[in-house]
This record gives structure tokens, sequence and C-alpha cells, in this order.
């Protein structure tokens, strides 16, 4: 916190001038408790009143009051916990939130709850699981809360190293919403592939992390303005050209712009600058296999799994350079470690399927088949996300297939 | 860097020996609470406890009287107050918001409380948080609190041009100026507002402060009307940066009172090296308006708001050139959806107000008028 508190202008802060005049002249409002003989239903009825009454801190001690008489009263917690998360006051709607989605058959919007509040609370990992849990009982909860929920389930996929499912949530977003210097920094951090959170990353990258989300923002809205990305891109450019995730994310718009040689030179830069930048590496190779470039395709594609072992791309994309070079066994056993590591992907399955095909394996390439219909009927699940953001590279004139 | 923080941090809690009361005669002595050990749980012990520790400097001790007293009555808004502002003085800032929270709770209108939670947000960079915390202060206002209030005007200042709104931003850090403040801490956030960075102080990199700073002190050259001064700042801005956006946006806004030819070549040669610039379009269609060039200046203010459809400025502008076009039916409209999305600027009311009484809508007229009355009343109020 050094530098914060360098740049703050503590000597304005005189804490006397809001000492103890301040506390004598409270008016502190007294919550109406319920008197001890009331029974559960009149509390209740109570409660409810409060609530709708918007006497906010006796709702709060009514349910409190509510939910000790009566621990299984599920509209008892969860009127507790919203009521406590809009005060800001989330360890103790968290544990309203738990022990609502204990209770209740399905906890629904309640998860949303949970993964807001442990983010509040910096319990990150939990409060990712509970955007999953979330995600996968169908984003449920008021347009509001929807919005929040997925902005924040952005940012901790962009913490976890998931930036192409979070820069998809936030796509969609910026679709609902147009553009807010909040959405543009999460589009930054993303986008340039930082695993961080707008509270934790550098200020020094500040500078860096708004360009690339401005120009992430325009080359990802509806219709695509891509004058206006350039820009942005250009300046980025200007600023920082000896950062490998700078021509990474160039790189990535310039596919978005279907010119793949520029984007190509990117990556190959990105690489030039980090050489173990495995994610480039794969969006080189992709390029190289469209471009019938089979002998750098296959140099990276194996290189970046070597890299990271665990990124299911790195092995899709082997298994399809393998493909392209007609060596389908090991393309099958790349595409299967891909298919084991996202099982959820679509595309993968695609690829999978083809092999086997090639293959001769044609019960297993049926089963992949379906599993990609059935992948698409849940296109409301996260999972499958990546591959819709799945950059399409223009055929070039070379093209295979 | 340390060293300057821990001035920093010391000259803000210098002023803390003030806040000390003089210990009251009957108070426990030093540790008296440690020292009886039944009596520990005992309330008002420890409340006293707390103040006289607090009073006498003793703040760990003091905190943890505060915590121990505020677990027999979590509700206490005197041990919460106190605890914040310790945990704050302290840096502890993520502890400090939580009790500020639960203090606000039930003292939701207290002013100073907000601002401290917008400050302990700060801190913990929490912005939008902070951002609307410390306004929600500066509405319920700071009493003569001088110096918290330039506190909180500051960090709402930064935090406006962090959050892309300049021309709040500079407004208030104007009036921050025109008050006395100390300008050498106004200077960075200046700066980053004229160029439109969205950069807070501490987030400006190495290689750009000498930019911000420069063009921080052309801004407050220009405002002290320190001619000679304007003139040689911007002149040396112009051969160090004149390639960066931004730098010719902020000169050319300064020559089109002065020289409005020369202004019109800064700014399109602010298009040049920032095509997208809407400020840059609105400027020049104001200042084409002036020049009686509606067309043109229409012109510009469509393309400004193709380019940023939110943007209430270019909206008023729109809504000024096609009034000025002779389409008095769509300059209204446009005006009205600028007047909705920025209720707060005077200026609009006034176009409105002149444009429906040429309309002869005498009932809409005196609504605008109305409106106008009661913003100019705020800003006396302010």
């Amino acid at each position: 916190m050094g530098w914060l508190v360098e740049a703050t202008p503590c000597i304005f802060l005189d804490m006397f001038a809001v000492s103890l005049v301040l506390v004598l002249t409270l008016t502190s409002q007294q919550t109406a408790p319920a008197k001890p003989q009331q029974s559960f239903h009149e509390i209740a009825t109570q409660a409810d009143a409060a609530r709708t009454a918007d006497r906010i801190q006796d709702a709060i001690e009514l349910y409190s009051q509510g939910v000790r008489l009566r621990p299984s009263w599920t509209d008892g917690w969860w009127s507790l916990g919203s009521l406590l998360y809009e005060q800001d006051r989330f360890p103790e709607a968290n544990a309203a939130f738990t022990r609502f989605a204990a209770l209740a058959p399905k906890p629904g919007p309640a998860h949303a709850f949970l993964g807001l509040c442990e983010y509040e609370t910096k319990d990150y990992n939990s409060a990712l699981k509970h955007f999953r849990s979330w995600a996968r009982a169908g984003w449920t909860g008021t347009p509001n809360l929807i919005d929040v929920a997925v902005f924040h389930f952005a940012l901790l996929l962009t913490r976890d190293g998931k930036f192409l499912e979070a820069l998809y949530l936030l796509a969609t977003e910026e679709a609902k919403k147009g553009s807010s210097p909040a959405l543009v920094e999460a589009m930054g951090l993303a986008s340039l592939r930082m695993a961080n959170l707008p509270e934790d990353y550098p200020p020094e990258n500040r500078e860096m992390v708004w360009l690339a989300g401005e120009a992430a923002f325009y080359a990802s809205q509806d219709p695509r303005d891509f004058v206006r990305a350039s820009e942005y891109s250009q300046r980025l450019l200007s600023r920082f050209c000896h950062e490998a995730s700078v021509h990474f994310f160039r790189g990535t718009l310039f596919n978005f712009e279907h010119k793949a040689e520029e984007a190509a030179a990117e990556f190959r830069k990105a690489i030039q600058l980090s050489p173990d930048h495995a994610a480039a590496m794969v969006e080189l190779a992709r390029i190289d296999l469209t471009y019938d470039r089979p002998e750098e395709a296959f140099s990276l594609a194996s290189r970046a799994t070597e890299l990271t072992p665990g990124d299911p791309e790195a092995h899709d994309v082997l298994g399809q350079v393998l493909f392209a070079r007609d060596r389908f066994q090991e393309s099958a056993r790349e595409l299967e470690t891909a298919k084991r590591l996202a099982p959820d992907s679509s595309m993968i399955r695609v690829h999978l399927a083809r092999t086997y095909g090639a293959l001769g394996r044609r019960k297993e390439a049926q089963e992949e088949i379906a599993a990609v219909k059935l992948l698409k009927d849940k296109e409301q699940i996260l999972a499958p996300l990546e591959d819709k953001t799945k950059i399409r590279v223009q055929p070039g004139p070379n093209k295979q297939q | 860097m340390i060293a300057r923080a821990a001035l920093l941090l010391a000259l803000a809690v210098g002023h803390l020996p003030q806040t000390r009361a003089v210990p009251q005669k009957d108070a426990p002595v030093k540790g008296s609470v440690e020292a009886h050990g039944p009596a520990r749980s005992n309330f008002e012990q420890l409340s006293r406890a707390a103040e006289q520790a607090r009073n006498e400097s003793r703040d760990d001790e003091a905190m943890r009287f505060y915590q121990q007293a505020l677990q027999l009555r979590p509700t206490w808004p005197e041990g919460l107050w106190y605890l914040s502002t310790l945990l704050y003085e302290k840096e502890r800032y993520s502890e400090a918001r939580d009790h500020l929270r639960r203090f606000l709770a039930l003292n939701p209108q207290t002013g100073p409380a907000w601002a401290l939670l917008g400050m302990s947000e700060f801190q913990t960079r929490e912005y939008a948080r902070s951002l609307d915390h410390l306004q929600r202060a500066m509405s319920l206002g700071l009493g003569d609190r001088k110096e918290m209030a330039q506190s909180t005007f500051y960090f709402v200042a930064v935090l406006r041009t962090r959050f892309e709104h300049y021309t709040d931003s500079m407004n208030l850090l104007m009036a921050m100026v025109k008050s006395d403040q100390k300008t050498d801490l106004l200077v960075e956030p200046i700066g980053l507002a004229a160029l439109r960075l969205p950069f807070l102080p501490a987030e400006i990199p190495a290689d750009r402060r000498a930019l911000v700073r420069l063009a921080g002190l052309a801004v407050l050259a220009m405002e002290a009307q320190r001619q000679e001064d304007t003139e040689k700042l911007f002149q040396q801005m112009m051969t160090d940066y004149g390639t960066e956006p931004g730098v010719h946006f902020l000169y050319g806004a300064f020559l089109m009172d002065q020289r409005p030819e020369e202004g019109m070549r800064e700014m399109k040669r602010e298009l040049e090296i920032s095509p997208s610039s809407v400020a840059a379009r609105v400027r020049m269609a104001e200042q084409l308006l002036k020049d009686e060039k509606p067309a043109d200046a229409l012109q510009l203010a469509q393309q400004a708001i193709e380019l940023e459809p939110d943007s209430s400025t270019a909206r008023l502008i729109l809504g000024e050139s096609l009034i000025a076009t002779g389409d008095s039916t769509k300059g209204i409209a446009e005006l009205e959806k600028a007047r909705d999305a920025a209720p707060e600027r005077v200026r609009t009311h006034w176009d409105l107000l002149r444009a429906y009484t040429a309309a002869g809508r005498p009932e809409d007229a005196k609504r605008e008028k109305e409106a106008i009355e009661k913003l100019n009343t705020q800003t006396s109020q302010q």
C-alpha cells in the first residue's frame, strides 16, 4: 500500500474535525427488537412489514430473530442475506445465503450472491465455484443480479487464467450495457492475459490495461469498430512495444479482422520477446495450419503442449496439425487429451469426430457428433464459451480440406 | 518513496493529539481492564478504558478495548466510529471499511462517516464504491470540517477523472483552486483531467509524469490569467510532446478564447493524432457556432454523436447546431435528451428555455427557468 499512501494527500486529513462532536451528535437509530414472548409468525410478519417499509435495520434484526427461532425458515435466510448484501455487509450476508443454499431445494440465484459475497471477502476460489454452480443452474436471478454476477464471474475467470471465457462474458455485458470504465478495465486485463483483478494489478500497468481495454471494447462491439480499435491498439504499440502481451493482443485483434499475416507477425513478435509464450504459439500454429505451413505448425504446437500440458487448446491444435499430416492415431491421442481437459468444448469434439472418421472408428465418431449436438443445446452453459469466442482465420490461398 | 509516505502519514496523524480529550478523573488507569478480570466483560468499563486509551494515544490498546466492547454491544455507534478511525490511521483500511459500513447502517445520514468509508475504499482500490460514497458525503455535507472536505473533494476529483468524467473533475478541481487549496497537490490531477487520461496520480507512468505536470501547470497558469506563463508552458508542451494524444486539444481549447483560428488549427491537428476524438469535434463545433457557421458545426456534432451516442455534451452541441440551422423540432428533441442525460448542466436548460420560448411553448419554458433557478441556488449553497 506504500504507493497509495504516497499518492494520497493525507495532509488534508484531520481526524479531529470528525471526532467527538460527530459522535455526540449522532442520532443512533434504535432497532425495534421483537418482544421475547412473540411467536415466530408474529416476528416473520413484522420482519416483512419492516422490509416493505424500508426500515432496513429493524428488518435485519427481526429476520435474525426469526431464523434463530426457526432455523429452517428459508425465506427468512434469503431476506436476511439480501438485506445484508444491500448494506455491503458481505461476511454476514454470506453466512445467511449459505444457510439458505443448504436448505433450499433449488438455491438458484443464492449461488450468485454467494459468489459476490465471497468476491468481496476475497475468498476468490469459493466465489468462482459458486459462480460456476450458478451458471450450471441456468444463470437465474433478476437482470441486475445477472449483470453484476456475470461481471464478477468474468473478473474471477481472468484471475484464474480463463481469458477467453472472461472476454466472452464481458462481451455479453458490453452488448447489453455498453461501455463503462470498469468494463474497459476488465477487458484490458483479460485481453492482455493478466491474471489479476482490477483491485490488485500493478498501478504502473494502468495505461496499458486501459488502452488494451478500449481496443478490445471497440473490436468486440456490434457492429465491430476496427477503426477505433486500431487507434487504441496503435497507441498501445507505440507505448509498450516491448511487451509480449501487447503483441499477442494485437495479433488477436488482427485475427478478428481476418488479417492473418499481420496477426502472424504479431504472434511471432510475442514469441520473440517471450520465447515460452505458449498462447502465441498456439495461435500462430493455427494460422500456419490454415496457410499450409505444417512444419512450423507442428513445431509450435508441440512446444506449446510441452510448456502448457494442461491447456486443451494446445492439444487441440497439435491434434489438428497431426491430422493434417495424416498421423491420425497421434492426432486422436492429442484430441482425446484435449477432450479430457475440456469436456464441454464442442470444437474439440468436432475435431475428434473427424479424426475418428479418418481412422474408421465410425461409432466413436458418431458419439462425438451426438455430443456436439448436446453441447450446442446447452449454449447457456459456460463451458463451451471458448468455442464461441474462437477466432476463425480466413482461409488462405493454400487452404486445407 | 517510503520515507515520503511515512512523512505524509505522520503529517496526517500529527493532528491526532488534538483529538484526545483530557482524561477523566474517574477513568480507569492504564491497563486496568486487564487487571480486573471479572470486570472484563463489563461494557461500561471497556468503553471507558477504550476512551482513555484513545485519549492517551495508546491506540493498540484502545482498539482492543473497542473491539471487546463491540462484541458485547455490536451496534454501539461511538465504538464503531472510533475503532474505524483508529483502524484507518493504522492503515488497516479494509477493517476500517467494514466497521464503517456497520456504523453507517445505523447512521446513514452521517456525511463524515461516508467520507471516511470512501477514503478507506479508495485505499482498498474499490474505486466505484469509493466515488459513490465520497459523493454521498459531499451531498450530505461535512459541516465545518474543512480538512476533511478538502480530502473528500480531492479523492472525488481524481476518481472522477479515473471514471472519465473529466469535465466534472475539472470543475471540482478549479473550485478547489479558487478556494485557496494548496495547488501543488492539484497539479497532477488537473493535468490528468486536462489531457483526458483516466488514471489516478499514482498510476501515471513514470515517463508521462512530466507531461501531466506540464499540462497541470499550464491550466493553473491559464486559470490565474498569467498569460505569458501559460503560453510558455504550452509551447514547451508542444515542443516536447507534440505527437501525444490530448496535447493539441488542450492547447487548442486555450487558444479558442484567445485566437480562435489558431485554436481551430490545433483541434484539427488533434484529430489527425486522435481521429476519434469527440472532445475536439465538440469544441470545434462550438466555435463554428460562434462563427455563425451552423452547417459545419452540425456536421461535426453529428460525427461526435455517432462516435459517442451517450455523450450528453455531444448531444447538447448537436441540439444547438440543429436549432442554429433552423431545425428547431429536432434541435429541441436533442436538447431534451441532453438535459435528461445531464440534468445538472445549466447551459442545456438555458438552451431549452430559449428554444421553447421561440417555439411558443411558455409552460415548458417556465419549467426550464425554474430548473435554472434551482440549480443556481444549489450552486450558491455549495
